[in-house]
């Protein structure tokens, strides 16, 4: 069930959901999600080198993923003119926005673009747009325009939507569970 | 309860940090907040989800570099919450 504008509004202010800073309530909402918005410290990734062929085997033994990120991309921050994208460029960029989604509230979420930038080419994530029940951090968004001409990416702008969904249920590591009260560290919980 | 993370670098972002879990399986790296680390470098994981002698199979807060939600660690490697240890 997708939470809707006052259903979200009212987790927030009994802190079934952080987001910081808050989301403008006047016109950060729609009916039924709320607007993220574009951080300033983005990670770019490289164009094709002549000559040089890369390629990421994600079956590799010890491949890490943070540092092929690491490998291919520079860090950067957006300045106030904003950052060109050109077409088929792709940067990792994270929401301004920290969000968290504690276990017992059961909810999870998912991160969508808009419409309005999607229509422009502009995709913000690659396939991977759930946001767990548990959750606490920025968003990662794996931005790429599609467009055949660069969009320009500015600080603070609204650059993809959450939303909001309830779990059925709470999942299994939010509940005490069937070991509560069994010896865990070397120290002993009493039993419910 | 809270699994033990050692710092294993920065992360891409400067709110974030790459930790590490010592597992049964080895070690798992994950990219997380640096708002859910403890004071004493721990994360929380909520409730163990099964048990293998002194194996506990624990939730991570974020995917590891490996693709891994659900890791087995030793009990020394996990804390109670310091609300769990007012119940206890």
């Amino acid at each position: 069930m997708i939470l809707t504008d006052r259903e979200i509004k009212i987790a927030i202010r009994q802190r079934l959901i952080e987001i910081d800073p808050a989301p403008n309530e006047s016109v950060a909402f729609s009916a039924t999600a709320v607007d993220l918005t574009l951080d300033p410290d983005i990670a770019i990734f490289g164009g094709a080198v002549p000559g040089v062929r890369k390629e990421i085997d994600p079956s590799e033994e010890g491949f890490d993923a943070e540092r092929v990120a690491l490998d291919l991309a520079t860090r950067a921050k957006i300045k106030a003119d904003g950052y060109l994208l050109k077409p088929k460029d792709f940067v990792l960029a994270w929401t301004r926005e920290y969000v968290r989604l504690p276990t017992p509230s059961r909810v999870a979420a998912r991160v969508e673009g808009k419409s309005s930038l999607a229509r422009c080419g502009l995709a913000v994530h690659m396939t991977a747009p759930t946001i767990h029940s548990g959750f606490e951090g920025r968003i990662r968004l794996e931005m790429m325009n599609h467009s055949p001409v660069p969009i320009r990416l500015k600080p603070g702008m609204r650059i993809c939507q959450l939303i909001l969904e309830m779990t059925l249920g709470t999942p299994e590591k939010g509940y005490q569970g069937q070991f509560f009260g069994q010896t865990v560290g070397g120290k002993k919980k009493k039993a419910a | 309860m809270r699994v033990k993370v050692q710092i294993a670098g920065e992360g891409l972002h400067p709110s974030e940090v790459v930790v590490q879990v010592a597992t049964a399986e080895g070690a798992e790296k994950l990219v997380v907040d640096k708002r859910s680390l403890g004071n004493d470098n721990t994360l929380s994981v909520g409730a163990p989800l099964g048990r293998k002698g002194d194996l506990w199979l624990v939730e991570l807060p974020r995917e590891t570099m490996r693709g891994s939600w659900r890791v087995w660690v030793k009990g020394k490697e996990l804390e109670q919450e310091a609300e769990e240890a007012q119940v206890a």
